[in-house]
């Protein structure tokens, strides 16, 4: 495939990039109880670019990404805790975990539609916690600890390069050759099979490459934490999350996932230390409004209100 | 392998627990079958109609059989709020409901149902509670049965077979059936699309919510507002395992489910864990190979 000339890039992914950069620039220079805050936040946003690439970018709505997320983080603490692995070594680890699990899962649960899709990832979803609770090598229902070091500045470049990776190839996908299949996809499946779009190569593809990333991150997260316990990986609430900044931010686009995870954690961050518990009620509120009276989100209303923003923002 | 008399027992336990499944779970179809979308926040509302026995037996004493009239009544409100918050806007008007609103609708259900979870745990803590109330076993033979769990069976099976009549011997049933087979010829033969789906809703929710007040009897500490995150894809599965919109699918996919949890675990060394792990990824191959569910 052609890679479009930099010149085409376009502002949007120029702006990214600057965002990118800048703050890649100056990590060494912020206060650790910041950088912290921001590396919760690019793990959020990679979890958010994951989910888009399936639900996003085709339409089929995922509830089981938890599960490549939690498997990230046990594959890290498998791989630091047992084999003793460098942690990077262990991020890079849980998102080869992430790739094999999508394959897997994706390959049998792709073939179903629209609800049944929900559900059936779902139901894996839920399923996965039940088994993981039984396996001795997985801390045996007790989740594993590990005594990593605080290292923010690690984390921070770790994420960092899997995001800018992620926002990259989301690009790449959407403008090369396969961009006009899975638009296809979305708009009609059996039309698309008509015309010729291996629809079930094309969604496993983008199902692989979403778990592969949402491995990643989940990797890094409990990285972060130094640790993982079954209950609270396999939370549906991280799901949720994600689904929720790609609704906010607007499904399908470049930007929309950034502003989304943006939009759910700053304001999750600071209710978490006024009101615990709270920030969820009002991210449903929020989820459900924007859902039913603006499914375009954030980015996707921009662009239909204002048509000179269109050529700006994607 | 276990001895004879477990595996009665615990066939008879899989075979009653799977009856108050099936009645969540047949909430589920027929709002399903009305709406031909998930309500994703489904086991919300059987965690509200279990606190619902709970404070009902707290407040006045009620036992978990008699709090089932009330919030099955509780429900039909709360069904016809609900259809027409986020089910009326994506189907008024249309055939059938397409890939994007059923997507709509999905991601806001699963918006309502942080909503409700973090309410009641801000409301209510997140401390499970239960309701004492165990009026004694019965012995058949050698097997030992829960006389609450016995009870909670007939209940169950007398929901099902009401709604049954309901639905096939009333014209408001005839016509919710129809609504749910072919919108634009119910509006043909002078149907209001609307009301019946309304109440077609909201009798999914009286369902469900008179479940959530049955099921306490099988959970005597295990009501807590996130419990809708196990009972949700249990229903799930029932209702996929039994065929959406089969009226007796719900029943049949319940006790299937319910002895696949219990007796299976005689066959993975005990653990209820694996079990429910097996009785969950059924799902799969019977949406493979018999998508239209086990019933003809």
């Amino acid at each position: 495939m052609k890679l479009p000339a930099f010149r085409s890039f376009g502002a949007t992914l120029w702006g990214i990039g600057l965002f990118l950069v800048v703050l890649g620039g100056t990590a060494p220079w912020i206060p650790a109880f910041l950088l912290t805050v921001l590396i919760q936040l690019l793990i959020f946003a990679t979890l958010a670019y994951s989910m888009n690439l399936i639900t996003g970018l085709t339409g089929y709505v995922s509830f089981g990404h938890v599960v490549f997320m939690a498997f990230g983080g046990y594959a890290l603490a498998f791989g630091v805790g047992t084999l003793n692995l460098h942690p990077v070594a262990g991020v890079a680890f849980g998102a080869v975990v992430g790739l094999a699990l999508a394959l897997g899962i994706g390959l049998v649960t792709l073939r179903f539609r629209g609800v049944y899709f929900a559900i059936a990832t779902l139901v894996v979803a839920v399923a996965a916690l039940y088994i993981v609770l039984e396996i001795k090598e997985l801390g045996d229902g007790q989740g594993i600890y590990l005594s990593l070091r605080f290292e923010p500045l690690s984390w921070f470049y770790t994420i960092w390069v899997i995001l800018a990776i992620e926002v990259v190839l989301t690009y790449w996908i959407t403008h090369g050759r396969i961009g006009y299949g899975i638009r296809s996809i979305k708009s009609d499946e059996d039309a698309a099979k008509t015309v010729g779009i291996n629809a079930a190569r094309v969604k496993l593809f983008l199902f692989a490459l979403s778990g592969l990333f949402a491995g990643g991150a989940g990797g890094v997260y409990y990285w972060t934490l130094s640790g993982v316990f079954p209950y609270q990986a396999f939370d549906l609430i991280f799901s949720l999350q994600m689904l929720a900044m790609i609704v906010i931010g607007g499904m399908g686009t470049l930007l929309g996932p950034l502003i989304g995870a943006v939009a759910v954690y700053i304001p999750s961050y600071i209710f978490l230390t006024v009101l615990s518990g709270f920030q969820f009620i009002i991210i449903g509120i929020v989820v459900i409004v924007i859902a039913l009276f603006v499914p375009e989100g954030i980015v996707g209303s921009l662009r239909k209100y204002i048509p000179e923003l269109r050529g700006v923002l994607e | 392998m276990a001895d004879a008399a477990l595996f009665v027992t615990d066939l008879a336990l899989g075979l009653l627990l799977g009856c108050v499944f099936a009645v969540i779970a047949h909430g589920l179809n027929l709002i399903w079958g009305v709406a031909k979308v998930v309500n994703v926040a489904h086991g919300e509302f059987i965690m509200l109609g279990a606190y619902g026995a709970y404070f009902f037996n707290v407040w006045f004493g009620f036992n978990p059989l008699l709090s089932v009239p009330i919030d099955a009544a509780i429900g039909l409100g709360v069904g016809v709020i609900f259809y027409f918050f986020f089910l009326f806007r994506e189907l008024r008007g249309k055939e059938s409901m397409g890939p994007q609103s059923e997507m709509v609708t999905l991601v806001a259900t699963f918006g309502l149902a942080l909503v409700l979870i973090n309410l009641a745990q801000a409301l209510w803590t997140g401390n499970n509670v239960g309701i004492p109330w165990s009026p004694g076993v019965v012995q058949i033979g050698s097997v030992q049965l829960p006389l609450g769990g016995l009870y909670v069976a007939i209940t169950s099976v007398a929901i099902i077979g009401l709604s049954h009549v309901f639905l096939s011997k009333t014209y408001l049933g005839n016509a919710i059936r129809a609504y749910s087979q072919d919108i634009p010829a119910t509006q043909l033969v002078g149907i209001n699309p609307t009301s019946t789906a309304a109440i077609g809703t909201a009798l999914g929710f009286c369902i469900t919510m008179a479940g959530g007040a049955l099921l306490t009897v099988w959970l005597p500490t295990g009501i807590y507002p996130a419990m809708g995150n196990l009972y949700a894809p249990i229903s799930f599965v029932i209702v996929v395992l039994g065929g959406p919109g089969k009226m007796w699918g719900s029943l049949v996919g319940g006790l299937t489910l319910g002895v696949i949890i219990d007796v299976g675990q005689l066959f993975v060394g005990g653990s209820i864990a694996l079990a429910t792990a097996i009785g969950f990824l059924i799902l799969i191959p019977v949406l493979l190979f018999r998508p239209e569910g086990i019933l003809r």
